[in-house]
């Protein structure tokens, strides 16, 4: 018994001792003000130094949280109990969010920095007038290859990855409006097709491809390629851009027939408290040497104009990245199709699926 | 015959650590890679564990979770144990019931273990952050504790409580001086193994953490989406040395204690 109480008046000691020296850390850093300002951003998807800048110059305290799926983001901020000031979802998030009313409108006379802004990323089909949200990234869909395993193919074209040369060596990430998108952009469709026949035509040309795709995959598509273990797959051009950090052989591409366009936006959700600092914190963000800096971190695509200036020739001449106005103009965003036709469209993807092999 | 079935084990023994250690040794090295990634050492440097000295939120989000695993494997330890007893000493209809919906509470997955604490949570208005972290790491500790302590008292043989009633001892008594010193073995393995499942419980943490309140499991899940960084791996490298430090003392006051018993006896 007295080794039993020992024991556990040692562990209250320490465990006191430890909220103790927390406590302290906290204050020295600041955050037991009332002045914070709450971030639910992506892991590792701002430059650490942006937030100890915007600390100093505005006195404003960040309490930085992260999140790993738009999915688990929205179970958060919908069931409450939290106070995040500023998050930043994927445009089809932003679309649920909005419909389920979790989010707070921008007043853009609080962001001088707006103009910063390519027009070509405002005001678009998931947001119009940009009334709940801010483009912070975007991207799009492509093919990342490894040339030393295709021969010579150069997929300027999506049906290069039709080819019989990719014979089993060919990964697809795991979302049927990519994968069904990719065969409604090969046809020659859009790939917000809803017409019945469009899509059936969809399914029979991409059941053509099942002898090449030798797996559908999600987040560990970036290691397996990384590795070499395929010779092409379908990714986001974010997942690229690690892919060939990792493995400088790789390149990637955008066909020429269009592709998906993606953005990931500052939103401020309704569970927000400090609703002035998030403006701010927003205004701040857009500031072009911060923008160009946070680039240089994350190394996504920038929406910002102004910034892309400030960039090194090097990354914003990257066609591969920062694709020139022909090919944007037939990029096209997702938008919402309702819950019928999403569903029809997994249903499309999952009988793609089966049907495999 | 008997030699080389020795061998054979001996090499099947060897042949499961390396598999169970090969991983760590592996993440060990690379934390010191100058290069970015964990494909291909380039030099040896320091600097991820600079960087995890000078990061301090990633230093407080540390002592976080040391501080809810302590705090909570105690607590969960303490309510444990005399749930455990209390069940022990149940008819056994009532007792069967019990230990059913206890253990119904082990095989369940934490995902869901971890929703239906945020539902409970914001319907009961608890903020989310350490208090909701604390209860929830609490709650899903006591089975465990629960199901270390009780194979203990069923090894303990009733009579002994008889015979220190018969030599008046008060049910304080029972407990302190009879019951606890024969199942101390589980009470320590029951505390440890909270200690563990707070440590790395990831899904039921994620569920109710908010408000800028995190623990090691959540930030390394989510800042591994853009590919593990080599400051992980510094901090993972820092953290198993402690718990090796920490199991090799451990054992040392062990064995003293061992000694001293011994020669106690003899005495």
């Amino acid at each position: 018994m007295k080794q039993i109480s020992r024991m556990f008046i040692l562990v209250f000691v320490v465990c006191f001792a430890l909220i103790y020296l927390v406590n302290y850390m906290n204050r020295s850093e600041g955050y037991s003000g009332n002045n914070t300002l709450t971030i639910y951003n992506w892991g590792d998807y701002i430059d650490p130094e942006l937030i100890e800048r915007f600390e100093s110059e505005t006195g404003i305290k960040v309490i930085y949280q992260t999140f790993d799926s738009n999915e688990a983001m929205m179970t958060k901020i919908k069931q409450g109990g939290t106070t995040f000031d500023i998050s930043i979802p994927s445009e089809y998030a932003l679309d649920k969010m909005k419909a389920e009313g979790l989010l707070l409108p921008i007043d853009h006379n609080q962001l001088p920095n707006l103009k910063n802004i390519d027009p070509n990323f405002l005001d678009l089909s998931f947001d119009p007038n940009n009334e709940y949200s801010i483009p912070y990234f975007w991207g799009t869909v492509g093919v990342v290859y490894n040339p030393e395993l295709v021969g010579d193919l150069t997929f300027e074209s999506w049906d290069d990855l039709w080819n019989e040369q990719l014979d089993n060596k060919v990964f697809l990430l795991d979302g049927a409006r990519e994968v069904i998108g990719m065969g409604l952009n090969s046809l020659g469709y859009s790939l917000n097709d809803t017409n019945e026949e469009h899509l059936q035509e969809a399914l029979k040309k991409l059941s053509q491809l099942t002898p090449n795709v030798k797996a559908i995959v999600g987040d560990e598509i970036k290691m397996l390629m990384a590795n070499e273990e395929a010779a092409a797959a379908l990714v986001w051009s974010g997942d690229a851009r690690e892919i060939m950090d990792e493995n400088e052989k790789l390149d990637y591409i955008v066909p020429s027939e269009g592709s998906n366009l993606w953005f990931d936006n500052i939103v401020i959700p309704s569970t927000a408290r400090n609703i002035e600092g998030a403006h701010q914190f927003i205004n701040f963000m857009l500031d072009p040497e911060v923008a160009a800096q946070n680039t240089d971190y994350v190394g996504y695509s920038t929406p910002n104009d102004a910034a892309l200036e400030l960039l090194d020739e090097e990354i914003s001449s990257d066609e591969r990245f920062y694709p020139d106005e022909e090919l944007t103009s037939r990029l096209e965003v997702y938008e919402n199709l309702g819950p019928r036709m999403l569903s029809h469209y997994n249903e499309l993807f999952l009988e793609f699926k089966m049907h495999r092999k | 015959m008997l030699n080389d079935k020795l061998k054979f084990s001996r090499i099947y023994l060897i042949a499961v650590f390396i598999v169970l250690y090969a991983p760590i040794v592996y993440l060990m090295v690379y934390s010191f890679n100058s290069g970015g990634t964990m494909t291909g050492f380039e030099g040896f440097t320091l600097d991820h564990y600079k960087e995890v000295m000078q990061d301090t939120r990633l230093l407080i989000i540390v002592l976080n979770t040391f501080v809810i695993a302590l705090l909570s494997a105690a607590i969960s330890t303490i309510i444990g144990v005399f749930g455990a007893i209390a069940i022990h000493f149940m008819r056994s209809k009532s007792k069967q019931t019990l230990l059913t919906l206890n253990n119904v509470l082990i095989v369940s997955p934490d995902v869901i273990i971890g929703a239906s604490f945020l539902i409970l949570f914001t319907i009961v208005g608890v903020k989310l952050g350490f208090v909701s972290v604390l209860l929830s790491h609490i709650a899903f500790s006591i089975p465990i504790v629960v199901i270390m302590v009780l194979p203990k008292l069923q090894e303990m043989n009733d009579s002994l409580i008889d015979a220190a009633r018969d030599l008046g001892a008060s049910t304080w008594h029972v407990i302190a001086r009879v019951i606890m010193p024969f199942i101390k073995s589980g009470i320590f393995a029951g505390f440890f193994m909270a200690l563990t499942y707070s440590l790395d419980d990831f899904a039921v943490t994620f569920f109710v953490t908010g408000n800028g309140y995190s623990t090691l499991a959540v930030e390394i899940y989510s800042r591994a989406r853009q590919g593990v960084s080599l400051s992980i791996n510094a901090l993972s490298t820092l953290i198993f040395l402690f718990t090796i430090l920490l199991v090799i003392g451990y054992y040392f006051i062990n064995q003293r204690n061992n000694r001293l018993e011994d020669k106690g006896a003899k005495q």
